[in-house]
């Protein structure tokens, strides 16, 4: 394979997915948190076509597509959730939403 | 002749059973009739068996059946088996018969309750109790028997649950009737211990030393005081007149109370072996029979009397077994269980038809209103106090005499108190019979007389009519020192001690008929002419020798603080407390934990995103 | 000279992409954040087609780019954009421990690929060039996979059902979950 081995794309894609991380856990406003689990879904990806590359076996891009479909249909809902929260005039704030405390 | 001492066993509780089964798909009249047939059934079948007894020679006519073993504890055993003797023979005939006529009774005088039904199953299963008890054929199974009459007695007394009164009687008399079975079971304990078995010829070779042998007789003999109610353990009997009239009668005059008489016949080598106990239990009996003699001089509950007269009569049973003349004081039972049932029934007859009056100063002249019931009443009154030719007179005075033929200071001093006992038996039996039969009809009988259907319904009148002529002409079968059928039928089983000479006999015989009237006597004067005025009854014959008084404080007392003093020291903050403080405790933990739960989104992610750090380390670790 | 080239394609791919990820989460308007999560999957694509994964380099510019950003963008556009100031309250222990473990996990992950490097992970395989084209993903779909692209297709059914519910009563204008009646 020509250029970087593929150690630089897995350290590539580590530094993604912290960095998705790093934002779903401290933004407050839930669709800075969606983008940063797209983020972070993403870095995933790209750790998956890397060792389909490496192996030799389309399996990795096959599911690579799959996580993208699934990553769709999660953002829909989440968007509809948050929709529907502004419409309630409810604070999109995640600090805010904790009805659920025990 | 087992087979039949089967049938007479099982057939009451197959009525007992057949009742508590159908429950309330039979009417009530049903449920009586089926108690009473199964008794019947009882009788039939006792009365078989003592045909075929009557045809054997005397060595064979001990049988002992047993059906299968039913305890097997290492080198102890024991069958359940029936022991059908001569003893046992004439305590089935007793129970069944008179049972079943008390039974028929009740048909009558129960009729109208709410709950029949429970009470017919209740005699039912006390009638097999008691047969258990007469026929069981070890001493473990005569236990079985003890407890349940104890039991029966205990449901029946309490009847009336709706009572106070009837219920704190019920448990007075069990908790009483507990302190017996405790001395009973000490014996049985060390009889196991010191000869292995419980079997009735175990107790025909005593062993072990002096104080064993004192004390298995002293534990028969406290069970034996506590289910007859002689002195100490006698408090429950009047008490035990909350149940219904019948009851009454069946088992706290005919049957039960003389279960303690049995016991002793039946362990009579044991009480031999022990002779201090023996006399002790004579002592008892005797100062019984005067103490409750003098007590139901003032009683005016009618059935209180006849209550105390009962206890009295057991007094001369055991003064009778005492002294080692078991056949005249089986006989005495036997006769004593016709009079007394007679009266008993026959005051039934009287309360049913004042509607439930029991106080003898409301009555009064109804000799002519209730002729049956005054005739009835008269011939159980005139057998009580033994005057001739009414059973009592055939039963009673050999017991007495036999005290003359023991000898000794003791046997004299017993002596006299029976004869003295005799006086008082015609005084308050008579006081009873005048003051609710002679003079004028009260205001009271006025107004509350029913007698529109005849003294009382059918059932009742006819029984009552058996046994009062039982009561009547029983007491020939056996004439002391004449004729003596039901002595040598005995003495195979239980060979008397003493025997009264003929004169011995005869003296007491004149004596204590002497006696009886001159009691009858006094009672005239008193009740029956008003020659003279009664003399004031003293305040502890009143408060019956202040015995129930003496008993709150010595025992009910102390227990109730310290129950109390265990509430307080020890269950409240021992045992509730533990479990308050595993309630706070669980609840604090629950609470802590809730913690956890802070509903925000950004804590949940954060808790995933450091374990999963955490995991990767293990991971990659372990590999 | 082809290595060279790929060389510096991939470093200006592999900035652009950290760069856009740090911006996302560190912008406070999430329009600017949206727009850097785009430039984001742009420098993926790069990515992918050095990979030679050509079809998905395609779909994650065609589908994730061009179609769920742009759905995002309309709902931020809807909702106002409303500001939200990260940096505004200082490191408090909440951000601290987040960043911590977010770093921790980055360091694990890149320990264990540094001690794969020399064995595992050392030579790629040889790949024909027809690796990842739409024929031979087409053909992995259709033969070995068929199970999980016929569940994702439900999956996207459902999701499009649960956007179409979640949307719905602001249509008909009478709020269903008992807030005011009507």
């Amino acid at each position: 394979m020509n250029g970087p081995g593929i150690v630089w794309y897995l350290a590539l894609a580590a530094f993604l997915f912290a960095t998705g991380m790093v934002g779903v856990l401290i933004r407050r406003s839930p669709l800075i948190v969606l983008l940063s689990l797209e983020l972070m879904l993403n870095g995933a990806n790209l750790a998956l076509i890397s060792f389909a590359r490496h192996a030799g076996n389309l399996d990795g891009q096959i599911f690579a597509l799959a996580v993208m479909a699934v990553a769709a249909a999660e953002v829909v809902v989440g968007l509809g959730l948050i929709v529907a929260m502004a419409r309630k005039k409810l604070t999109l704030d995640v600090d805010k939403l904790s009805i659920l405390r025990g | 002749m087992t087979a039949a001492g089967w049938i007479t066993l099982f057939a009451p509780l197959a009525g007992a059973f057949a009742i508590t089964l159908a429950g309330t798909r039979i009417g009530r009249r049903t449920a009586g009739y089926i108690a009473t047939a199964s008794t019947m059934i009882a009788f039939v079948a006792a009365v078989v068996a003592f045909v075929v007894a009557l045809g054997k020679s005397p060595d064979s006519r001990s049988q002992l059946s047993t059906l299968y073993t039913w305890i097997q504890a290492g080198s102890y055993h024991s069958g359940f088996s029936i022991l059908v003797d001569q003893l046992s023979l004439l305590m089935m005939l007793i129970v069944t018969g008179v049972g079943s006529l008390i039974i028929a009774y009740s048909l009558g005088y129960m009729e109208g309750e709410d709950e029949e039904r429970r009470y017919f199953a209740y005699m039912a299963l006390f009638v097999f109790s008691m047969l258990l008890l007469v026929e069981g054929g070890n001493l473990i199974l005569l236990l079985g028997g003890w407890g349940m009459v104890g039991l029966s007695s205990y449901l029946l007394i309490g009847f009336y649950h709706q009572r106070a009164s009837a219920v704190a009687a019920a448990k007075k008399a069990f908790v009483m009737n507990a302190v017996g079975d405790s001395t009973m079971a000490i014996a049985f304990f060390l009889l196991i211990k010191y000869t292995g078995s419980l079997s009735f010829s175990a107790l025909g070779q005593p062993a072990g030393n002096r104080w064993v042998l004192n004390i298995v007789a002293l534990g028969l003999l406290g069970g034996a005081v506590a289910k007859s109610a002689q002195l100490p353990l006698h408090t429950w009997l009047p008490d035990a007149m909350e149940g219904p009239t019948p009851v009454s009668a069946l088992i706290h005059a005919a049957t039960m109370v003389t279960a303690g008489v049995y016991l002793i016949v039946r362990c009579n080598a044991a009480f031999q072996a022990a002779p201090h106990v023996q006399n002790l239990a004579a002592a008892l009996g005797t100062v019984t029979l005067l103490m409750a003699g003098l007590i139901a001089l003032v009683q005016v509950d009618i059935k209180r009397v006849i209550a105390y007269s009962t206890m009295s009569q057991i007094g001369y049973m055991f003064l009778g077994a005492g002294v080692g003349a078991y056949a005249d004081a089986i006989f005495h039972l036997m006769m004593h269980a016709f009079f007394k049932a007679t009266l008993f029934l026959a005051a039934g007859l009287l309360i049913h038809a004042l509607g439930g009056e029991q106080d003898i100063r409301k009555m009064g002249g109804l000799r002519k209103l209730m002729p049956f019931t005054y005739l009835a009443f008269l011939a159980g009154g005139l057998a009580l106090a033994g005057i001739p030719p009414f059973s009592g007179f055939f039963s009673k005075d050999p017991i007495i005499a036999s005290a003359l033929a023991r000898g000794g200071w003791f046997g004299y001093t017993l002596w006299v108190a029976g004869l003295a006992g005799a006086l008082l038996t015609g005084i308050y039996t008579f006081r009873l019979v005048f003051r609710v039969f002679l003079g004028e009809p009260s205001a009271f009988v006025r107004e509350h007389l029913h007698t529109e259907h005849g003294e009382g319904p059918i059932s009742m009148r006819w029984t009552v009519g058996v046994l009062a002529v039982l009561a009547t002409i029983a007491g020939f079968i056996q004439f002391p020192p004449f004729w003596e059928p039901v002595s040598k039928w005995l003495e195979p089983v239980a060979p008397p001690l003493v025997v009264p000479t003929n004169a011995q006999e005869i003296g007491t015989l004149l004596i204590g008929v002497t006696m009886g009237a001159t009691g009858i006597l006094i009672a005239w004067l008193i009740y029956g002419s008003h020659r003279f005025r009664a003399p004031a009854a003293s305040e502890t014959l009143e408060q019956k020798f202040y015995f129930d008084e003496l008993y709150d404080a010595i025992f009910y007392r102390p227990a109730v603080w310290v129950a109390k003093a265990l509430r307080r020291g020890f269950e409240e903050p021992v045992v509730d407390g533990s479990i308050a403080e595993v309630v706070i405790g669980t609840r604090d933990a629950a609470r802590w934990t809730a913690r956890l739960q802070t509903g925000l989104l950004r804590t949940y992610v954060f808790a995933i995103a450091a374990s999963l750090a955490v995991l990767l380390v293990v991971f990659v670790a372990v590999r | 000279m082809g290595n060279v080239i790929v060389w510096i394609v991939w470093v200006l791919a592999a900035f652009s992409c950290l760069g856009s990820g740090v911006a996302v989460v560190s912008f406070s308007n999430p329009f600017y954040s949206a727009l850097a999560l785009i430039g984001n999957l742009a420098s993926l694509a790069v990515l992918y087609l050095l990979l030679s994964a050509e079809f998905v380099a395609a779909a994650q510019v065609l589908v994730y780019a061009g179609a769920v950003m742009v759905m995002f963008l309309f709902v931020i556009a809807y909702l106002g954009g409303r500001a939200d100031a990260p940096w505004a309250s200082g490191p408090s222990i909440q951000s601290v421990a987040a960043v911590g473990a977010a770093a921790a996990l980055l360091v694990e992950v890149i320990v264990v690929i540094g001690l794969a490097a020399g064995g595992t992970l050392s030579s790629a395989a040889k790949v024909p060039s027809s690796f990842g084209s739409p024929a031979e993903i087409g053909r992995a779909f259709l033969t070995d996979h068929l199970l999980a692209f016929e569940i994702t297709s439900v999956v996207l059914l459902v999701a499009a059902v649960g956007g179409v519910i979640l949307g719905h009563h602001a249509r008909a204008g009478t709020p269903h979950w008992g807030s005011d009646s009507r």
